[in-house]
């Protein structure tokens, strides 16, 4: 009954007024920090750790993880609105949000975003109330191999993300997976088309590269495209209904992303960018109509937005459960967590059940929160379009320098983002998919690394990578969302 | 709606103006102050932790910095700055190029191991160390169900085929996680250009143990605290010169105790900028032996497992310059050197 006592316990604490007030600061905090581009959850939660020093550890736990999946909800927002992602989780909400508030439906693009956010952040956080200590096990059991054998998968995808050439796609694919290669290679120490710049020692930002691909290419396009009619002097943002279709449409999505974010978000480095990714692509994979998908899609946006929530809860899953920080963000939870005098690891379950139990109820109330204040905000927060366009445009601009500053406080970034904003730009009129190369960059380093960590411990032996039945199905899975589209077009053209 | 915007634009502008003028703030306050007996900054006193947010350098710059602010050690405010990038170097040519006695960073041993392998020009021969606060040890750990119970049962192995095992850490080869373990096999005995090293970020190294990809988790030792009491993983061997207190970390054997005479530490400390006066340095000295001597950062220590390990600014340019000739020596031998 050890579960239930503490389930009851973690209620109480999420609950108390105490518990209340800080998952609403959390969750608003997170909201605003998410739609800033660049700004992130990482500066806001590292920012908050001084802060949080003497508070009862639950409550400064509860809060900081109402940033965290606050921001992710809270990030879709600018993805839709002006194809400026808020934060590395939701550049994938661009790909189908931005057209629909293009064609004048952002309200009801981003209530799509809230509330497939909200499903995918609740059934998730379900999942890992009676699922957290069993899946401690999955959460250890892929090492370098099966991450190669799944970052193959996502990789698979390419040729899906782009509605032109096949061919164009592949370049792109190249050149991302080239620029994933830039910086200090960790497995050997040498620096990789840095040109001895200190700056490009760490290699690129994922999301400087994703800031500039879409929001500077955009707003490029725009200047120099004066005559086109997207971005704003839209005056309509449409009604924030959905309808009866709208809701059939999404339940689909909505459903598989919730699992299949929540699994990918459970294994540590793979997170909310990536579940987001895999999310759009599989069901774009599994749609009757593919080709409506990055034209302004329901199931588009609504699978992204799912997945990412889902990840978000996942990644708390090997952080509670054994004390093993999954991404950037649980890592500093993690150093908050050692500040407050809590040690978190397999054992903190029964050593501090109130932190443990008291998280996971206070994101049931928190994703309720989220809702009842992104809904009704969205009529305003969609205004932003109605701003006349040169000004929205040097917002934009003004914007997305200010967030890649922040990220790592560098002017170094900025031109890099110009130069990205350019070659964007380039692309765009020339028709090469900016989205092949963002997927490859994100997926190509990992990628790499745990092919190169594997052969390392295997001696050089390549059978290393196929001799466990997880990368096997994995390549299997592979292998069938190569062929299964090709048998499908063919039935439909002899169908025709 | 005009008004709306009106409003955001107006922020912008206050948040420019207040970037603006805190530039100008720190590169002022530079030619005063030389010479005098009694420096006192005159400005903001900025921390440079040359690394992203939530990290080891991060903590300890916020940690202190908070501390210097709170228990009114330091008049003056204390801010703490990333520069991120370069594993150090971004940081530190910011403070080389601004050369402020204002800008003093967070340092370990990475000021070392980045310049030996050649990926930065500036080391800590450009810098003036101010003190040293605190010590770390690495540990060696590997699974619950591993063969080996101590250090020398597992070097035993290594002698015999070094390539039999593999060795994984968050660092990348030649710097902490790598050199650490590096230099104890070296004294037991074994081949260290043989040794495989794999470097897996993300605390990936900890699961990798776990499920059998890597044999030997190279990392400090407070990360191995809760999984070893969890069961999950045993520590054969740690890096300092005695054993820890702490309840499971007393239990932790040092290399020493096994018979193979070599230590490894992994201090923490700060540093300003070349060209600093006697009065300045001593100024900081003091005032961070009075953060090392503090109740608050006592509690800090305990939290976060870190040891107490004060030195002057003499000791420490002594300490640092000892430690990059044992260093440059072994990277060499592993060809790594620059």
């Amino acid at each position: 009954m050890g579960a239930m006592e503490g389930i009851a316990q973690g209620f109480q604490v999420a609950f108390s007024l105490q518990g209340i007030l800080f998952v609403l600061i959390g969750v608003i905090a997170g909201t605003l920090i998410g739609m800033m581009p660049g700004l992130g959850p990482i500066s806001a939660i590292a920012i908050m750790i001084p802060v949080t020093y003497g508070m009862e550890a639950s409550v400064a736990l509860i809060m900081m993880a109402g940033v965290y999946y606050g921001a992710v909800f809270g990030g879709s927002t600018s993805s839709i609105l002006l194809n400026a992602p808020g934060i590395s989780g939701t550049v994938a909400s661009s790909f189908d949000g931005y057209p629909m508030a293009q064609r004048g439906e952002a309200g009801k693009a981003l209530a799509i975003a809230a509330i497939s956010s909200f499903v995918g952040g609740t059934v998730s956080v379900v999942l890992l109330m009676l699922f957290a200590p069993m899946l401690s096990q999955v959460a250890v059991s892929f090492g370098p191999a099966q991450y190669f054998a799944l970052m193959f998968l996502g990789l698979t995808a390419i040729s899906s993300l782009s509605d032109g050439s096949t061919t164009k796609a592949l370049i792109t694919a190249t050149i991302g997976f080239m620029t994933a290669t830039i910086g200090l290679d960790s497995q050997t120490g040498t620096s990789r088309f840095t040109f001895n710049n200190p700056n490009l020692m760490e290699g690129i930002d994922f999301l400087v590269i994703a800031l500039g691909l879409f929001a500077i290419a955009e707003v490029c396009f725009l200047i120099i495209k004066r005559k086109d009619t997207s971005l704003s002097d839209q005056g309509d943002i449409g009604s924030l209904r959905l309808s009866k279709e709208d809701f059939k449409e999404m339940r689909g999505p909505m459903t598989r992303q919730s699992f299949l974010g929540f699994l990918l978000g459970v294994l540590p480095g793979a997170g909310a960018t990536i579940a987001s990714f895999i999310g759009y692509i599989s069901e774009k994979r599994i749609a009757k109509n593919p080709e409506k998908f990055g034209k302004g899609s329901i199931k588009g946006l609504a699978a992204p937005e799912t997945a990412n929530n889902a990840a978000t809860s996942g990644a708390f899953v090997p952080l509670l459960s054994l004390g093993i920080p999954g991404s950037g963000t649980t890592a500093v939870m993690l150093g908050a967590l050692l500040v407050l005098g809590i040690q978190p690891g397999p054992l903190l379950v029964q050593e501090s059940p109130d932190v443990f139990w008291g998280i996971i109820a206070s994101m049931y109330i928190g994703n309720i929160f989220l809702l009842i204040l992104n809904l009704p905000l969205i009529p305003y927060i969609a205004k932003i379009l109605k701003i006349s366009r040169p000004l929205l445009i040097s917002l934009v601009i003004i914007f997305s320098l200010i967030g890649v500053y922040s990220i790592s406080f560098n002017t170094f970034d900025l031109y890099v983002l110009l130069f990205f904003g350019v070659v964007g730009y380039f692309m765009r009129i020339l028709n090469f998919p900016a989205a092949p190369f963002i997927l490859a960059f994100i997926l190509g380093g990992m990628m790499e690394q745990s092919l190169r960590q594997a052969l390392t411990a295997s001696g050089g032996n390549v059978m290393a990578l196929i001799s466990d039945p997880v990368s096997i199905s994995l390549y299997v899975v592979s292998a069938l969302s190569f062929i299964v589209p090709l048998i499908r077009t063919r039935k439909n053209k002899s169908a025709a | 709606m005009k008004k709306l915007f009106f409003f955001i634009s107006i922020i912008f502008v206050v948040v420019l103006a207040a970037c603006g003028s805190s530039e100008n703030g720190e590169s002022s306050g530079d030619s005063e102050g030389e010479g005098n007996e009694d420096w006192k900054p005159e400005n903001n006193v900025e921390i440079v932790a040359p690394a992203g947010a939530g990290g080891g350098w991060d903590t300890t710059a916020r940690s202190v910095g908070k501390i210097l602010e709170e228990e009114d050690i330091m008049d003056k405010s204390v801010g703490v700055v990333n520069k991120e990038g370069g594993g150090g170097a971004v940081g530190w040519s910011y403070i080389n190029s601004t050369n402020n006695p204002h800008n003093i960073f967070v340092s370990s041993p990475p000021l070392i191991f980045i310049p030996l392998n050649g990926q930065s020009e500036l080391s800590y021969e450009d810098f003036t160390p101010l003190a040293n606060m605190i010590a770390d040890y690495g540990a060696f750990a590997v699974d619950a169900d591993a063969k080996w119970n101590d250090l020398n049962e597992l070097f035993e192995d290594m002698k015999k085929d070094p390539s039999s095992v593999t060795v994984v850490g968050t660092s990348s080869p030649g710097s902490m996680d790598h050199m650490q373990f590096v230099s104890i096999a070296k004294k037991a005995g074994v081949d260290i250009k043989k040794i495989k090293y794999v470097s897996a970020q993300d605390a990936g190294g900890m699961t990798q143990i776990m499920n059998g990809s890597a044999d030997v988790y190279s990392t400090g030792v407070a990360e191995t605290v809760e999984q070893v009491k969890a069961g999950e993983v045993k520590v054969l061997g740690i890096t300092a010169e005695e054993r820890l207190d702490g309840e499971v970390l007393s239990e932790y054997p040092t290399a020493k105790e096994q018979g193979i005479d070599a230590t490894f530490v992994n201090w923490r400390g700060f540093f300003g900028p070349g060209d600093m006066t006697d009065a300045q340095v001593s100024f900081y000295e003091e005032k961070l032996k009075e953060v090392s001597e503090s109740d608050a950062f006592a509690d800090i220590r305990d939290n976060y497992g870190w040891n107490e390990m004060y030195m002057n600014s003499e000791e420490y340019t002594e300490f640092i310059k000892k430690q990059t000739e044992e260093l440059g020596t072994l990277l060499e031998e592993l060809d790594m050197g620059q």
